[in-house]
């Protein structure tokens, strides 16, 4: 009876995409929304390797590293609950490895997030967007296996603000965003860890709040859509890795990373792909990252 | 959908709000350690044989001057002055020192250890620097405090403390100067005052005998060490607890002991513990007892092993006859039917480690960055002490039957591995959870410090003795769930530092003490 259900659902669901005609897969970093009753999947796989990383400043490579590939599937649904409200949801599967050394990869279902997004300021090509953020722990991975770990076990809130303008007649855009991220303590398996030069006896570890600034430009078309991006992922504040230690989730983790985007959807299918490459960075690895995936957008019958 | 839409919203918004507020709330609560008065204030403690002292006299502390003397009245004077009124700072070092001086000791020296336990990083001629005592901040710095090295740093540590208290309760009791408390009651105390008699210092005895010990094993930590001292001292007069005479007399005995300590530091063989040109012959004799295939370094690039002949070190509670008596038998050789079976056990665990055999070898790991599994025991150590309200002399007693259990662990494991020079899981394809420690794999050193360190505090703390056991059991078992270890190593090495802890036991036991 439930399996016969949700194919009732598919179905509907692919009938009414096919006729759907507005075609907006949008991400958490744009002014795209989908209109009201229309839900856009993508599922989108990641592939992001380094060889290099920064220790402290030191920049360097690890013999019992070699390259470090992280890699993962994430579903990604976002629903047009009206035309200027938005909501994204995320859930990644994540797994991680090296080609050199004894540390054993890890895998497991990361973080569930979330992103209600609002368009507030809405003047002729311009707007301004409001996004808040939720990011809560599914899977139950360990947090401090660094660099293995798949995530960080943090609860996140976010607040993000996002302006974009976008040329009525070509399509092209430009569109900046900052957000700060509130970051939860998290608990390790360990009771008695160090940070910040000294030896804490708890298991509970504070994670450093964090902040993001992007800027994109490109252009959006009905059916595709191309942009360059930059973007700056930083702590707040935290420690630095110590002289051939390995990294712990209160280091102050930065980078700095460049790219371009790209989507092709001409139809409830489409496809679209990332590529990213770290140019500048502090306690990570300077990664080249890689994104491809499917998107599938239908609408949802009122009931 | 408008309806749906708001519920949403709203929900939405305020779950938001509380997951925020929480994850705002970054305060940690750390265990809070304060003072106590003594359960028992030991007044026979002077008696108590010492490890290398020859007699409770061998350093002599001058009578003092009677309480009734202007030069007493005086620095009960100025005592009145430090105490009356103190800043937020000076309560806060109050009630920190307060906890008990071998309490906070030994922390400092765990933190140290944690802070100096990094392996030296690899050059750019692929070779692995050796740190250098005389340039202890350089890179690497000095020490690399691994487990051998922690083990053997906290032992001295608390053998110089018990040393230098004993014989600070001897002068104690022979001298019988009273607290400044008890001579003028107007004195504002800050913490509670036993019966103890005050001269010499326990507190300074502690101090300067620690800050011996500490800077010879952490040299390049002088002014840290030399600043925790003074601020100890004085928190000793913020508290009203001391006259200067008493921290005066307490710093050059618990200096002298310390000294006399550090005697048997320099001549007891560490000096050659990295010799690494005895490694050839090493494996050479192992291959002779039969072990067909010997460890190899998994680094890169090839890390000479760790301390190779940590096991010629001196001994505490046993001689070197014993040591080769008590050794344990020689392992699975690999490509037997029980080596094997040792094997699929943990080919099974690289293939499909739970999340609990996860939670457990991380709980245990104690790796790089932490200060070891001796520095676990001794804080599981400290901790039961400080919950007993054991006197500072007791405390000592119980760190120093420990800290020489857990070095005499060391060195009957480093001995053990080094004879057998057996490989890791890892030279046969498997991974690690918490990464490869850098030397032979049979015995365990988790499992043999554990043991050691289970056994005797189950013989200080008998009515904690099951859960001492079971966390070694669980210590031992964390190196198979972490994949660095076979069952062998592990099973073997529980029963070697169990053999080990008997012989801490013993001496406890004879120590005059009558505990």
């Amino acid at each position: 009876m439930k399996k016969r259900t949700l194919l009732n659902v598919l179905l509907a669901a692919t009938l009414s995409a096919l006729w759907s005609g507005e075609l907006r897969a949008q991400m958490p970093n744009d002014a795209i929304y989908m209109p009201k009753g229309t839900v856009c999947i993508g599922t989108m796989y990641t592939h992001s390797s380094w060889n290099q990383y920064w220790e402290n400043t030191l920049k360097r490579e690890n013999l019992n590293i070699g390259t470090h590939t992280t890699q993962s599937i994430m579903v990604m649904p976002a629903i047009g609950i009206t035309d200027r409200l938005n909501v994204i949801l995320s859930l990644p599967y994540v797994w991680t490895k090296t080609s050199a050394g004894n540390l054993m990869g890890q895998k497991g279902i990361q973080d569930l997030g979330a992103w209600l997004k609002v368009k507030a300021v809405d003047v002729k090509g311009f707007s301004i967007n409001g996004l808040a953020g939720l990011s809560i722990p599914l899977g139950n991975y360990v947090p401090d296996f660094l660099p293995m770990s798949i995530g960080l076990q943090c609860r996140v809130v976010s607040g993000r603000i996002l302006a974009n303008y976008t040329h009525p007649k070509t399509g092209i855009y430009v569109t900046a965003h900052g957000t700060y991220m509130w970051r939860s303590n998290i608990n390790i398996d360990r009771d008695a860890y160090q940070a910040d030069d000294r030896v804490y006896n708890t298991n509970e570890v504070k994670v450093p709040n964090a902040y993001d600034m992007g800027a994109r430009i490109g252009i959006l078309k009905q059916k595709w859509q191309t942009e360059i991006w930059a973007e700056r992922n930083s702590c707040v504040n935290g420690d630095n890795i110590r002289r051939n230690d390995m990294p712990f989730p209160t280091n102050n983790m930065q980078a700095t990373m460049v790219g371009w985007y790209g989507k092709f959807q001409p139809k409830a299918l489409g496809v679209n792909a990332r590529v990213g490459y770290v140019t500048n960075g502090l306690n990570m690895g300077q990664s080249t990252s890689y994104m491809v995936g499917v998107l599938y957008q239908f609408g949802v019958k009122k009931s | 959908m408008k309806k749906f839409s708001n519920i949403l919203k709203y929900s939405g918004l305020a779950f938001a709000m509380i997951v925020g507020m929480a994850a705002c709330d970054k305060t940690l609560e750390e265990p809070q350690r304060v003072g106590y008065s003594p359960a028992n204030v030991d007044d026979k403690a002077g008696t108590w044989k010492t490890y290398l002292l020859t007699s409770a006299e061998e350093i002599n502390v001058p009578a003092p001057t009677s309480v009734t003397s202007p030069e007493y009245v005086a620095e009960l004077a100025a005592l009145k002055g430090l105490s009356n009124t103190l800043t937020k700072e000076q309560q806060e070092a109050v009630v920190y020192w307060g906890a008990g001086a071998v309490y906070r000791w030994n922390e400092i020296a765990r933190e140290l250890a944690a802070r100096y336990n990094i392996p030296p990083a690899s050059n750019a001629d692929g070779k692995y620097p050796v740190p250098d005592a005389a340039n202890p901040l350089a890179d690497p710095k000095f020490p690399f405090a691994n487990p051998p090295y922690t083990a053997r740093a906290l032992a001295y540590l608390s053998v110089a403390q018990y040393d230098a208290l004993v014989s600070a309760w001897n002068y104690k009791y022979k001298y019988k100067r009273a607290a400044p408390s008890k001579v003028d009651a107007t004195l504002r105390v800050a913490l509670p005052v036993s019966a103890l008699p005050s001269y010499p210092s326990e507190d300074a005895v502690v101090a300067a005998a620690s800050v011996t010990i500490l800077k010879a094993m952490f040299p390049g930590e002088v002014p840290y060490l030399e600043a925790k001292m003074k601020e100890h001292l004085e928190a000793r007069q913020w508290a009203g607890m001391n006259v200067q005479s008493d921290l005066t007399a307490g710093t050059a005995l618990g200096g002298a002991v310390a000294a006399k300590v550090m005697g048997r530091a320099r001549t007891d063989g560490m000096s050659a513990a990295n010799n690494q040109a005895l490694t050839a012959g090493m494996i050479e004799a192992a291959k002779s007892r039969g072990i067909k295939e010997t460890w190899l370094s998994q680094e890169v690039p090839i890390r000479p092993p760790m301390l190779p002949n940590y096991g010629a070190v001196q001994t505490w509670n046993f001689d070197k006859a014993t040591l080769a008596q008590i050794r344990p038998a020689i392992p699975y050789v690999v490509g037997s039917a029980e080596w094997q079976k040792d094997f699929d056990e943990l080919s099974k665990i690289n293939k499909n480690q739970t999340r609990e055999q996860a939670r457990i070898a991380n709980y245990w790991a104690d790796g790089a960055g932490s200060y070891t599994p001796p520095g676990h025991w001794h804080r599981a150590a400290a901790n039961a002490a400080h919950e007993a309200r054991f006197s500072e002399v007791r405390m000592a007693r119980t760190l120093a039957l420990l800290g020489t259990a857990e070095m005499d662990a060391g060195i009957a494991c480093w001995e053990a591995k080094f004879y057998y020079y057996t490989p890791r899981p890892q030279q046969f394809g498997l991974k690690t959870s918490v990464g490869l420690p850098n030397f032979p794999s049979y015995t365990s050193g988790h499992s043999t410090f554990s043991a050691a360190a289970a056994t005797v505090l189950g013989y200080i703390f008998p009515e904690q003795a099951e859960k001492f056991k079971a966390q070694a059991d669980e210590a031992s078992v964390s190196r198979i769930y972490g994949l660095i270890h076979y069952r062998v190593d592990c099973e073997m090495g529980l029963k070697h530092g169990n053999i080990i802890g008997n012989y801490a036991i013993a001496r406890g036991k004879a120590d005059g003490s009558g505990l």
